[in-house]
């Protein structure tokens, strides 16, 4: 039996389930649309102020994470194949994470992971 | 006969989200099918015994890459595509002109029989036998590919370098640090 | 085709594999689903005990009490007939979708760990957790890694700017962890030689000295810190922090959608627990008691061992859970920006570091030992 396959089902069973919950929301309860109800909740008062734009710091977040879990990806592979490669391995991988960190402490430095 | 089968339920779903990408008039819904074109190209990956490949296109592409596009039309705040009906311009044309064209080439390189289609020595067995799929890809990257590898780690300091140096500009440039600049 | 020829197909290798595989998935969803109402209980009790007054304890059935453990239903079947008010200029099709991600990601990833040792029953041998990767590890990180959806489009679709602002942030805060959570694992990788969560539940011997815990303690302590911050919860709960920006994502998702949200919550926490104790605790190896000799004790019954690692599991899973709600109500909140310097400043290179020492000592061990 492919080992997929319980993947399969418990995928289709994940999101059955998920459309049901969100089904049961839309069809089980009482429906009267009401205007003052259906504006965005601001603790009660009116709205004030359109959507302003965001910082950028969510947009350089995002991008360092990929970088670091694509660094994250090698560091499994060679965690699983360190054994049979012996001090050379280590030599290699302590290269990579040398080129590595330092990007990090640049990062660090050029305070792009401050968040005011 | 099963494995064709699977390829085609695979091929069939990414050829489907790849059209409701283009097709959505809305940002943030292309991006989600596009989540699903590279689950299915994922699930593609493990129907051919490529589990790590498999599990890392999820991981990268899928869940940290489509997160960065989604950060970015959020804050960029784009509105649906306003366009009634299916106006299509000169460069959209080219393109689908291009794409008709290729699966012509390929469709007619199948059919001369150029992909042969063969097993190479690395069949599922073998790789089986020589301690699992992970620590294989490992094995071959850390001895064979050694300097793509170093030249990789370069590749992301590259990017994150790059990618601080586009985000500080815009910050200076505005003076605040509150708005991503347009283009 | 006769019956004789049904008996016959069902009896094949396969069949036994899939009916297998199916009983045991629903068997795993229906212990998750148990634990959002357990969990809703005991964190209304647990903080009475601590602030010294008694949680909801009177709805029972037919005059007994029951501690208020039927609280859960009430507010359950109260959930599903609210109505369900579509803020206006929502998207529709996407904050119909947006809690399905969660759900989903948080059942798949319970599905994948081991909940007891293999099985043989009519001659197969049967794994106790229903996906059995090769790349075991790297699935369960995949799958979760999809989990930020769920918060990334709850908070876009509600056309709520405060609901935008709330899961920009929370999802940001849970991609900013994604990273120290991996590399806290692979030291434990790197010691037990294999991706495979069941191979490493059983190289980590029933004995607690060889548990995973005495040999990377800072790999427990990153990847405890971790949980919290992965499933939203105090005292990194900022996003959705009860007094500011209102309920973050979810504010605008009311009835089952908003039991959807906190479904998911609750058994991305079970999740998390179980893998805690999984890869620190020696998952469902029952303490001091090798495997065989617990088969020898019940006398050969195959099951009767499979059910005692299944319970000692979920007794290390629930003490995780215990120290969610106790965390909670003890620590103040962190302010983001904190959390964001703690994250990757603090996580990051202190995880490296601990990947990069295990390593050689490790190294240096084998070494030894060879020689």
């Amino acid at each position: 039996m492919n080992p997929y396959l319980p993947v399969l089902i418990v995928l289709l069973l994940g999101v059955g389930l998920g459309g049901i919950l969100s089904g049961l929301a839309h069809f089980a309860g009482p429906r009267k649309p009401n205007r003052i109800k259906e504006e965005p909740y601001e603790c009660g008062v009116p709205i004030v102020g359109e959507k302003d734009k965001m910082s950028v710091k969510f947009y350089l977040t995002a991008i360092l994470f990929i970088l670091f879990d694509i660094e994250t990806v090698f560091l499994y592979l060679w965690a699983i194949t360190f054994r049979d490669l012996g001090w050379f391995g280590i030599a290699e991988i302590i290269v990579f994470l040398i080129v590595l960190f330092g990007g990090y402490i640049y990062v660090v430095k050029r305070g792009a992971l401050e968040w005011d | 006969m099963t494995q064709e089968l699977v390829f085609l339920a695979f091929a069939a779903l990414i050829a489907l989200c790849s059209m409701m990408v283009i097709l959505s008039r809305n940002a943030v819904v292309s991006a989600i099918y596009l989540v699903g074109d590279l689950f299915s190209l994922a699930g593609l990956y493990a129907s051919m015994d490529a589990h790590f490949v498999a599990a890392i296109q999820v991981l990268v592409y899928a869940g940290a890459i489509v997160v960065l596009f989604m950060f970015v039309i959020m804050l960029l705040n784009l509105g649906p595509d306003q366009r009634q009906h299916l106006q299509v311009s000169a460069p959209e044309v080219g393109v689908l002109a291009l794409t008709i064209i290729g699966f012509l080439v390929v469709g007619g390189m199948l059919l001369l029989g150029q992909p042969t289609g063969v097993t190479g020595p690395l069949t599922a067995e073998a790789i089986e036998n020589a301690g699992g799929n992970t620590y294989t890809v490992g094995m071959v990257l850390f001895t064979k590919y050694l300097w793509p590898f170093e030249l990789a780690s370069m590749l992301i300091l590259l990017a994150i370098i790059a990618a601080i140096v586009i985000a500080k500009k815009e910050q200076n440039k505005d003076g605040d640090t509150r708005r991503l600049a347009h283009g | 085709m006769g019956l004789n020829e049904l008996i016959a197909l069902l009896s094949s290798d396969t069949a036994i594999q899939i009916i297998a595989s199916v009983v045991k998935i629903l068997i795993i969803l229906v212990l998750c689903l148990q634990v959002p109402p357990l969990m809703v209980w005991a964190e209304r009790r647990a903080p009475a005990m601590m602030q010294r007054r008694k949680g909801p304890n009177r709805v029972g059935l037919f005059k007994f009490r029951l501690y208020g453990l039927l609280q859960s239903a009430a507010d359950a079947i109260k959930l599903i007939f609210k109505e369900e008010v579509v803020p206006r200029g929502a998207n529709k099709v996407v904050y119909h979708i947006a809690p399905i991600f969660g759900v989903f990601t948080a059942l798949v990833v319970a599905c994948a760990i081991p909940y007891g040792n293999d099985l043989t029953v009519f001659g197969q041998k049967i794994s106790l957790s229903p996906i059995r990767l090769d790349v075991g590890f790297l699935f369960i990180f995949a799958i979760s890694s999809l989990a930020v959806y769920a918060v990334t489009l709850a908070g876009w679709a509600s056309n709520n700017k405060y609901s935008l602002l709330g899961s920009l942030r929370a999802s940001a805060q849970m991609i900013s962890y994604e990273i120290p959570l991996g590399m806290s694992l692979i030291p434990l990788v790197v010691i037990f030689g294999t991706l495979d969560l069941n191979k490493m539940v059983i190289a980590q011997s029933a004995y607690p000295w060889s548990w995973g815990i005495v040999k990377a303690p800072i790999s427990f302590l990153l990847f405890l810190v971790c949980m919290f911050a992965e499933t939203n919860r105090a005292p990194f709960d900022l996003a959705e922090g009860e007094s500011e920006l209102v309920a973050g994502f979810h504010t605008e998702f009311n009835s089952a959608k908003f039991a959807a949200f906190f479904l998911s919550e609750y058994v991305a926490m079970f999740v998390l627990s179980a893998l805690a104790a999984t890869v620190f605790f020696g998952g469902w190896q029952t303490p001091f008691i090798p495997y065989d000799t617990l088969l020898g004790l019940v006398g050969g019954m195959e099951w009767l061992a499979a059910l005692a690692g299944f319970i000692c599991l979920i007794i290390k899973a629930a003490f995780f859970l215990w120290v969610y709600i106790w965390v909670r109500w003890t620590l103040p909140r962190f302010r983001y920006d904190q959390l964001m310097s703690l994250g990757w400043k603090f996580m990051l290179p202190v995880g490296l570091v601990n990947l990069l020492v295990t390593t050689l000592v490790v190294a240096f061990i084998e070494h030894a030992g060879r020689n």
